[in-house]
């Protein structure tokens, strides 16, 4: 994956965590191809569609979750319980926006879908072509998230390979 | 003063009205997407929208042109709060009607400022 394409997420998604959440973020390195994400069963995905084609996936435990909905709203994780799935839907769709915008002034034009959130057990996103994926680890304190591009169609921006 | 919230998102509905609250403004009415806004507003007056773009049903921009339309609120100020933040979205806003825009993610600084911008004019 392009390095810059990465580093726009990167920024994309430490930027919401700052100014939405009120939480820093530590990034690690970035792991290429099909990761693994011990534990997490809050997943939101923002497609996107345009000069390249993907998804940008959002990965949590429920209890990280629950802990950044309580964040946004100025409530204590106890007291948060059906909100969990639109909070995590509105961080996926402003971080998968800021990306977007970030790609936009490198000359990618893309639209993006409503997110989706799902709740569950280890989820592993498997896209119906072959596609490119980075995984992009943070820590959140002692907490760990994770945020996902995958890309099913691209020009040389986002592969760094030539269009696909 | 009344303000009109759009947004699908509730927690986003929430973090603005907080954010409103916080600025001193308490009287806050809500929708859950474009549609919606249309109903509510033709339930009494409000002094300000705040809408969402991208929602299901009806869309903040098709909400604005269609707020546009209705006497009752022809000129009622409209801020949109988006992740839409490419130069030719800020453009269609504008001319949909919207009169001031804010891009997600936001302090509630930003959203002082730009209410007491659209409110100067």
């Amino acid at each position: 994956m392009n390095p810059e394409t990465v580093q726009h997420l990167r920024r994309a998604t430490t930027e919401v965590f700052e100014t939405m959440v009120f939480r820093e973020l530590s990034g690690g390195d970035p792991i290429e191809g099909e990761a693994l994400r011990s534990g997490s069963n809050v997943v939101g995905t923002v497609g996107f569609a345009g000069s390249a084609c993907g998804l940008v996936a959002f990965y949590s435990t429920l209890d990280t979750a629950r802990d950044i909905a309580g964040a946004m709203l100025g409530l204590p994780p106890t007291e948060v319980n059906g909100e969990v799935a639109d909070a995590i839907g509105e961080i996926t769709n402003m971080v998968a926006g800021s990306f977007r915008t970030r790609m936009a002034a490198d000359g990618d034009a893309w639209a993006i879908s409503v997110p989706t959130v799902t709740i569950g057990s280890d989820f592993f996103i498997k896209p119906m072509t072959n596609g490119r994926r980075v995984l992009l680890p943070f820590r959140m304190g002692a907490q760990e998230i994770f945020v996902e591009l995958i890309v099913t169609k691209s020009r040389d921006t986002t592969s760094g390979e030539g269009t696909s | 003063m009344r303000f009109l919230v759009v947004d699908d998102s509730s927690t986003m509905r929430r973090i603005i009205i907080n954010t409103l609250q916080k600025i001193g403004h308490q009287d806050c009415v809500e929708a859950a997407n474009g549609r919606e806004g249309v109903e509510r507003l033709a339930q009494g007056a409000v002094d300000m929208i705040i809408t969402d773009w991208n929602m299901p049903e009806m869309s903040g921009v098709e909400f604005v042109r269609a707020v546009r339309a209705m006497d009752s609120h022809a000129h009622v100020p409209v801020l949109m709060v988006t992740t839409n933040a490419a130069k030719d979205d800020i453009v269609e806003a504008l001319r949909a009607g919207v009169n001031n825009y804010v891009v997600k993610p936001f302090t509630p600084d930003v959203i002082k400022e730009k209410i007491d911008a659209v409110l100067a004019r």
